[in-house]
């Protein structure tokens, strides 16, 4: 967007700028890192999380102290892992044993990896991974377990993925295998991420009890990511819609896209958007159990731009056009209330529902259920934030008064209007009886009305009398 | 947050164990033939198992006061479906409706559910274990002299709604409102639930759709009879179970004497669900026909309506009970039915939705070629 423009889309959206203005004045973090007593290895940490995230970097660099290196460390190990699978340059059986062996190549000090296809955007992070093994050593022995615990279980799926030939060529088959796809590139992230919040004491360690809540914020993300980047993703041949919802609608994948089978695609992302929404009350449980402001940040802000996000894409025939995306505005303004409380996060989750609840169309063979999961999502909070109490009901009910019935209405206003005739038709009737001239005035009216007519028709016969 | 339920109106007298569950409007719906997969059903654990032909959940003698009514016969027909009983029986001051055929061994007496004796006479011919009614104090002295184990009650749940304030995520503690408070008792819980889905068909017929009152984001529950009924038998046989344990229940697990909300656990919105039913209906239109009339609004128009009706002398077809009423909250939490009684709804409401508007047009041509 040119500058112009972006003036010209300010001027029309002035509260995406007061948005954007707001963040970037009033955001207080709660914790800063502090550049100046980092070691150079440290400070080479952030400047590949800066390199390699856009979206991530920022939370990542405002999160406890406890917990900053570990988290920015697990993220570039992930990142690293993500590299060498993206990279198409690398032979299957070069890349399968890295991929498997990871979580043990990160413990060789000095190791370093510069075979990444020159067009990879982050070979730069694997070609100085020895900073990060560095630092790796020095992160707390728990922390450390989890991290590497989690990089074994992600690499030796990636491995199974890349092995995958069917997934790689045809796509994702049922339903089940797309979540299983999720839990592997998302769910592995949200279970090594809630392990290290539960270690370090900043979450309810009753969320390891309930892993099911883990797994369905890793899910959420992901499956918005999917349904969003379905135009790019098919570019790029890659089909992570599974089969099972996209054989109902087109027969085949590339059908989709077609714009005379718009109504149908659009019924078919409807379908996939339901089935991410039905995350999105796990997810408000989820974010009830953490105990720190900066995790609560780090955990709640994704989960914010994701349901704003399946709004967007929600009966939106542009996803099967280009990438959307968010606005920088609502990004902010996003960002601004998922750095506050629980009730706060409720609040967008509430308002977005009834954003989809607002385009969901009666044609849509999924409308009632979407419906019901907006109900859903609402009925939720009110269990976590009641509105009402039973015994102010119950005390309410006492003091109510009875009310009057239809007609009793209709003859109080009845009366009122014939009190209001009555009083006029007294003051004409005095002022009558005092001498007022009311035949003047009907006379009055009279000439004003009838004089006209009269008049011309006076001139009309003068006109006549003067000829004569 | 799971809240604790406290025990409303324990109501219970033994020996007859009591259970009272509370409905919410139903759809109507007539030989459906849904075969559940799961039902979970012991009221202390609530464990899983599959209602396999052979291993259906026994229920004893059962008994369905008004088993010739528009609930009643449902009870009937998933007693039948899902349990096994060594006899069934029904009582109806009319048993011509909504019979069985004589091959499902269905007994059918005739009796006012207020004649005591009547009752008690009934009652020690059938001899029932369970009882499922829809009466009154008569019946519990007739359970009561005869030894009958379990009594489910069937209430609505209008006696927790006025009609015109919301009742948001309400649940087994909310009050219940009686007399001068309740407004239309009777209308609400037994007609209108019938009627109300004939009326809203002839509004998509009369080309009425176009027109929302409120913003369209007030939540309401609907049930499908076939769920209500399924709760009927789980409580009762969770009574069954409740007198033949030789330990009383903990607090957060008994089920006699307690009351029950059932709905279909899946609130929607008002407007959203009366648009399922006309596209159901064979409605071909979205909402871009839609204009939306602010409640205020509505009210004034309802409110000149009565006004113009009562000048002329006639009930009013509009009003502002009508404006009140779609613009209403009314939904339930309905976790305490879910726990204790191991309920979950057999029909979706999708699915309640679709069989209701079919059965309705059905009737509507029976009925036509009847004249």
């Amino acid at each position: 967007m040119g500058a112009a423009q972006q003036i010209a889309y300010f001027l029309l959206h002035p509260n995406e700028l007061r948005s954007i203005v707001q963040w970037k004045v009033w955001h207080e973090p709660v914790h800063r890192r502090d550049a100046s007593k980092e070691t150079p290895t440290e400070k080479s940490c952030f400047h590949y999380l800066k390199l390699t995230s856009r979206s991530f970097s920022a939370v990542i660099q405002e999160l406890n102290p406890e917990l900053l290196m570990p988290i920015c460390l697990f993220y570039l190990v992930l990142r690293g892992l993500d590299t060498i699978e993206d990279d198409m340059t690398l032979d299957i059986k070069e890349k399968e044993p890295l991929l498997r062996d990871f979580h043990n190549i990160m413990e060789q000090d000095g190791w370093t990896f510069d075979k990444s296809g020159p067009n990879e955007k982050d070979r730069e992070l694997l070609v100085h991974f020895d900073d990060i093994i560095f630092e790796l050593k020095k992160v707390k022995k728990p922390y450390y377990a989890i991290i590497k615990d989690i990089t074994e279980k992600m690499g030796n799926g990636m491995a199974d993925y890349a092995l995958n030939a069917e997934h790689n060529n045809v796509g994702v088959g049922t339903i089940k295998e797309y979540e299983l796809y999720c839990h592997y590139v998302a769910g592995l992230v949200g279970e090594g991420l809630t392990r290290l919040f539960v270690e370090s004491n900043l979450a309810n360690p009753q969320l390891l009890v309930r892993m099911d809540l883990t797994e369905s914020m890793g899910q959420f993300l992901q499956k918005v990511n999917i349904i969003r980047d379905v135009h790019e993703d098919w570019l790029d041949k890659r089909r992570f819609w599974p089969r099972e919802i996209w054989s109902k609608y087109v027969d085949n994948w590339d059908d989709l896209f077609a714009p005379a089978n718009r109504e149908k695609a659009l019924q078919c992302s409807s379908e996939m958007v339901l089935n991410g929404l039905k995350h999105a009350e796990e997810c408000l449980f989820y974010m009830a159990g953490i105990r720190d402001q900066s995790v609560f940040n780090f955990v709640a802000i994704p989960q914010s731009m994701a349901i704003a996000t399946l709004d967007l894409v929600f009966r939106n025939p542009a996803i099967f056009e280009r990438n959307i995306k968010i606005t920088k505005g609502d990004a902010c303004q996003l960002m601004i209330e998922s750095t506050q409380n629980l009730r706060v996060v409720c609040d967008v989750f509430r308002k977005y529902a009834r954003r989809i609840h607002k385009k969901n169309d009666p044609r849509d063979p999924n409308f009632l259920a979407i419906s019901a999961q907006c109900g859903k999502i609402e009925q939720f909070i009110e269990t976590i934030f009641p509105t009402q109490d039973p015994n102010k009901v119950r005390a309410g009910l006492k003091q109510e008064e009875p009310k009057m019935d239809g007609l009793e209405t209709f003859y109080l206003v009845l009366s009122a209007f014939a009190t209001f005739v009555l009083i006029g038709v007294m003051m004409v009737g005095i002022a009558w009886y005092f001498g007022a001239r009311f035949d003047q005035v009907f006379k009055g009216i009279d000439t004003k009305l009838a004089g006209t007519v009269t008049s011309s028709v006076a001139a009309v016969t003068s006109v006549v009398h003067e000829e004569l | 947050m799971p809240r604790y339920i406290e025990p409303q109106e324990a109501i219970s007298t033994p020996p007859v164990q009591l259970v009272r569950t509370t409905t919410h409007r139903q759809l109507p719906i007539l030989n459906a033939s849904h075969h559940p997969q799961t039902s979970p059903i012991t009221p202390t654990k609530p464990t899983t198992f599959t209602m396999a032909s052979e291993k259906k959940p026994s229920l004893g003698s059962a008994m369905v006061i008004g088993g010739c009514g528009f609930l009643g016969h449902h009870v009937v027909r998933l007693l039948l479906r899902d349990y096994t009983t060594t006899s069934i029986s029904v009582i109806d001051l009319r048993c011509t409706r909504n019979r069985r055929p004589e091959s499902d061994g269905v007994k059918y007496y005739e009796a006012d559910i207020t004649d005591a004796d009547k009752l008690i006479s009934v009652f020690s011919e059938a001899r029932p274990d369970v009882v499922n009614v829809d009466g009154t104090a008569a019946v519990i002295k007739a359970c009561q002299t005869t030894g009958v184990k379990a009594l489910v009650y069937t209430s609505s749940a209008s006696v927790m709604s006025d009609n015109k304030s919301d009742l948001i995520n309400a649940d087994e503690r909310w009050p219940t409102v009686r007399g001068e408070n309740q407004t239309e008792y009777y209308s609400e819980t037994k007609v209108c639930d019938t009627m109300v889905l004939y009326h809203m068909i002839n509004i998509y017929r009369q080309g009425r759709t176009g027109v929302q009152v409120g913003n369209n984001n007030n939540l309401f529950d609907f049930t499908y009879v076939e769920n209500v009924a399924h709760g009927h038998l789980l409580a009762a046989r969770a009574l069954l179970l409740t007198s033949q344990s030789s330990t009383i229940p903990l607090d957060h697990e008994r089920v006699d004497g307690e009351a029950f909300l059932v709905t279909n656990d899946s609130p929607v919105y008002f407007w959203d669900f009366c648009r399922a039913i006309w596209a159901a209906a064979g409605s071909p239109l979205g909402t871009d026909h839609v204009r939306v009339l602010p409640r205020g609004v509505g009210m004034v128009l309802g409110f000149l309506s009565e006004c113009f009706f009562a000048a002329i002398g006639k009930p009013p077809t509009f009003n502002r009970q009508r404006i009140v009423y779609s613009c209403m909250t009314r939904y339930y939490d309905i976790s305490k039915a879910k726990k204790r009684l191991g309920y979950k709804p057999l029909i979706s409401l999708d699915e309640g939705v679709r069989r209701s508007v079919k059965w309705t047009l059905e009737q509507e041509k029976v009925n036509a070629e009847k004249k």
